[in-house]
């Protein structure tokens, strides 16, 4: 692939031979340009002058230098039709919607806490009776790292964080009476392995119930980069096998379950972990690009692929710029899909988004601070077009969410839609020099940052070969040191420490033992009456078909119908693909 | 510290746990306070204690972000106490858990608890380690 010409290289030239139109004219600019510099000269101080461009320093922020003002000079070339456009036409830097938020609001999405299976059933119906259109199903830590509830692993951790899953059994009890074929269940998998072992579990589950597969609407996260690069693990199967996990569940449910989601590209964990918003989108367009690559080898074009690719970012304290960047990443990944992989299908070209506030920007001191930051991340989430938002609670550098920060949570996001007036109109930061400008250069520097990926011939060799990981540590030592040094301030940490500091009521859960023996009884019930020959005929059947290099989903799919387990199925990649250290 | 033997930490965190920032970023302070950092990351408690055996390590550090901190460094000071390291080991542990965790985590035997914050500075930690090796 490093023969190939980068995505930079491809859109260089389809701009070439695209005539524009700027909307500034050349006279006009130029009489701003005298102008400007008369008034730079004689109004501004001279201390502005000189640092006329300063370096905004935001957690996880981009550090694209500020200018103290900024005049249509910094878009001289602006083609308003050409880089704009209306909202719900290309190249979408406007929005994907002509109708945005007046059409539809943006999903007020909450994740639902932790619990046994029995208990997230009764959660879900509480929630649909309020009138929930869509569900969460967040997983407890055994289950999204592939560990049944009785493995030594998972002791401490059984139903903390999520919800326990180790087998077909538990989704029949989560989804008990709850209409799966009208609610959209988002499935948070962050992983490509336990997407193809969980997911699977979960149409059994709907197939024991009669409900055709075809009318089951929701999604999967099912991202690789989350699964080698973005978490801690005892264990890791190699990049390039569990990219080929990921594009099996895709080819998978794009052939047997139409309306699912079959990957949301996840930018917000990346980020989180210790990278710019750019690197974040720079690395989830490369995994986008290479999954469209390898769909193309498996015979499937870009259109059918690109139509249900989804993203998901984290916004962070720097405002403008996580406006901007999500405009700008609207706009490159319709390029990408028009020029480079030559869509046709208007939905194919379309960024999709979930957006999270960002976790690592709140802070333990002064918690009730943190309501007032997340506010500003999700201010800036609807202003720069989201389709779906989660707004952090204020406990989060405590302990897993409770109920009761959960609420005012969700009323920022009320507050938004009901008092603000802000979804009334588009995209209302367009043509302000600044945001264009901001939109401009963070669009190109996402696009250097993805032609060096493609240098390095995709970003399965920028993984494997440490580059990701590296780039990581390097940004978080930096970032620490930043913060130390007030370089980055962190109001209550390094600046402005308020004096009386109170700490609100923290709600904590207590660890239920019960509920994990209740587990682990099940297992064991499990374990003795199924047909065990079966279960390991159908685990021998997946080994093999990892090393002839079938679709796997289609094996872990029979092993679910046999009542195999989570954990049993992690194992069996495990043996088939061997495992992979991290090059730390 | 000329003369003195350098310190040396290991690093882990619960075999499940996801998040690594923590772990990687307080490791770093320890390396540049030039102490030898043994990175083991994910495992059981029993491996932990018996790696910080065979490596002979003076501190024993760990991040936590998800699950129960509580029941987790039971285990691991169980088994120190088990394989006799407990008392010549510093314990630490850092991350994300309840305020009301903090005394029974000291209690049980963790020399140094650093949940974010103003007590979780890079001087207050490698003090602590410091400290702590001494006695």
């Amino acid at each position: 692939m490093s023969n190939q010409r980068t995505t930079k290289d491809i859109l260089q030239e389809a701009a070439k031979n695209e005539a524009r139109i700027p909307l500034y004219n050349p006279k006009a600019l130029e009489a701003i340009r005298e102008e400007f510099e008369k008034w730079k000269a004689t109004s501004v101080r001279e201390q502005e002058r000189k640092n006329w461009a300063v370096t905004p320093f935001a957690i996880m922020g981009d550090e694209i230098p500020r200018k103290l003002l900024y005049t249509p000079l910094e878009v001289a070339d602006l083609d308003y039709v050409h880089d704009l456009g209306f909202s719900g036409d290309e190249p979408y830097t406007r929005g994907i919607h002509a109708n945005m938020y007046r059409g539809r609001n943006f999903t007020i999405r909450p994740l639902p806490g932790a619990g046994s299976p029995e208990e997230m059933n009764s959660r879900y119906k509480f929630l649909i009776s309020q009138g929930a259109t869509g569900l969460s199903v967040a997983l407890d830590l055994p289950s999204v790292q592939m560990f049944d509830s009785d493995e030594p692993e998972s002791r401490g951790n059984v139903a903390v964080v999520g919800v326990p899953v180790d087998c077909v059994q538990d989704w029949e009890v989560i989804f008990k009476d709850i209409p799966i074929d009208k609610v959209s269940v988002s499935i948070v998998t962050h992983y490509p392995r336990n997407t193809a072992i969980l997911f699977p579990m979960y149409l059994v589950m709907a197939e024991k119930r009669g409900i055709p597969w075809d009318k089951l609407p929701g999604s999967v996260q099912n991202d690789f980069i989350m699964e080698n690069v973005v978490r801690g693990a005892i264990e890791y199967i190699p990049p390039r096998d569990c990219f080929r996990i990921q594009c099996d569940n895709i080819e998978f449910i794009r052939k047997e379950v139409p309306l699912w989601n079959y990957i949301t590209l996840n930018g917000y964990n990346l980020r989180e972990n210790g990278t710019s918003g750019i690197t974040s989108i720079a690395v989830a367009m490369a995994n986008g690009i290479a999954i469209i690559d390898d769909m193309k080898r498996r015979g499937h074009d870009a259109d059918w692929v690109g139509e249900r690719i989804a993203f998901f970012w984290s916004f962070g304290n720097d405002f403008f710029s996580e406006i901007a960047s999500l405009r700008a990443a609207r706009r490159l990944w319709y390029k990408i899909m028009k020029h480079r992989f030559g869509a046709k299908n208007p939905r194919s070209m379309l960024l999709r988004c979930h957006i999270q506030t960002s976790g690592i920007s709140l802070t333990r001191e002064e918690p009730l601070n943190n309501i007032i930051r997340a506010a500003y991340h999700a201010l800036a989430a609807v202003l720069g077009g989201t389709q779906s938002l989660h707004v952090d609670t204020y406990d989060e550098a405590y302990s897993v969410p409770s109920e009761r920060t959960l609420m005012p949570s969700v009323q920022t996001q009320h507050i938004i839609e009901s008092e603000t007036q802000t979804t009334l109109t588009v995209d209302p930061l367009a043509g302000s020099f600044f945001v264009e400008s901001l939109t401009n250069e963070i669009e190109e520097k996402a696009l250097n940052e993805l032609a060096e990926i493609e240098e390095m011939g995709g970003i399965v060799n920028a993984v494997e070969s440490g580059w990701l990981h590296n780039k990581i540590a390097r940004f978080t030592e930096r970032e620490q040191q930043q913060i130390e040094k007030g370089i980055k301030k962190v109001v209550g940490r390094n600046v402005h420490q308020s004096t009386d500091a109170e700490l609100p009521t923290i709600e904590v859960s207590e660890y239920d033992e019960g509920k994990a023996s209740r587990m682990i009884e099940k297992l064991r019930k499990l374990r003795k009456e199924r047909d065990n020959a079966k279960v390991n005929k159908c685990l021998k059947e997946l080994r093999d078909a990892c090393k002839r290099g079938d679709n796997v989903t289609y094996y872990t799919l029979e092993a679910a119908r046999a009542n195999a387990t989570e954990g049993e199925l992690r194992q069996a990649f495990t043996d088939a693909f061997g495992t992979w250290k991290p090059p730390m | 510290m000329k003369g003195q033997k350098r310190i040396k930490v290991l690093m882990a965190m619960p075999a499940l746990e996801s998040h690594t920032r923590g772990l990687f970023t307080v490791a770093s302070m320890f390396r540049d306070a030039g102490m030898e950092v043994v990175l083991l990351g994910n495992e059981l408690p029993e491996r932990i204690v018996d790696t910080a055996l065979q490596e002979a390590v003076d501190v024993v550090g760990i991040s936590t972000y998800c699950g129960s901190p509580v029941v987790f460094g039971r285990d691991l000071l169980k088994y120190a106490e088990d394989k006799g390291i407990k008392k010549n080991t510093a314990f630490i542990i850092g991350g994300i858990f309840p305020p009301k965790d903090e005394p029974t985590l000291k209690e049980m035997g963790f020399c140094g608890v650093f949940p974010p914050g103003p007590g979780a500075t890079r001087e207050k930690i490698i003090a602590c380690v410091e400290g702590a090796v001494k006695k």
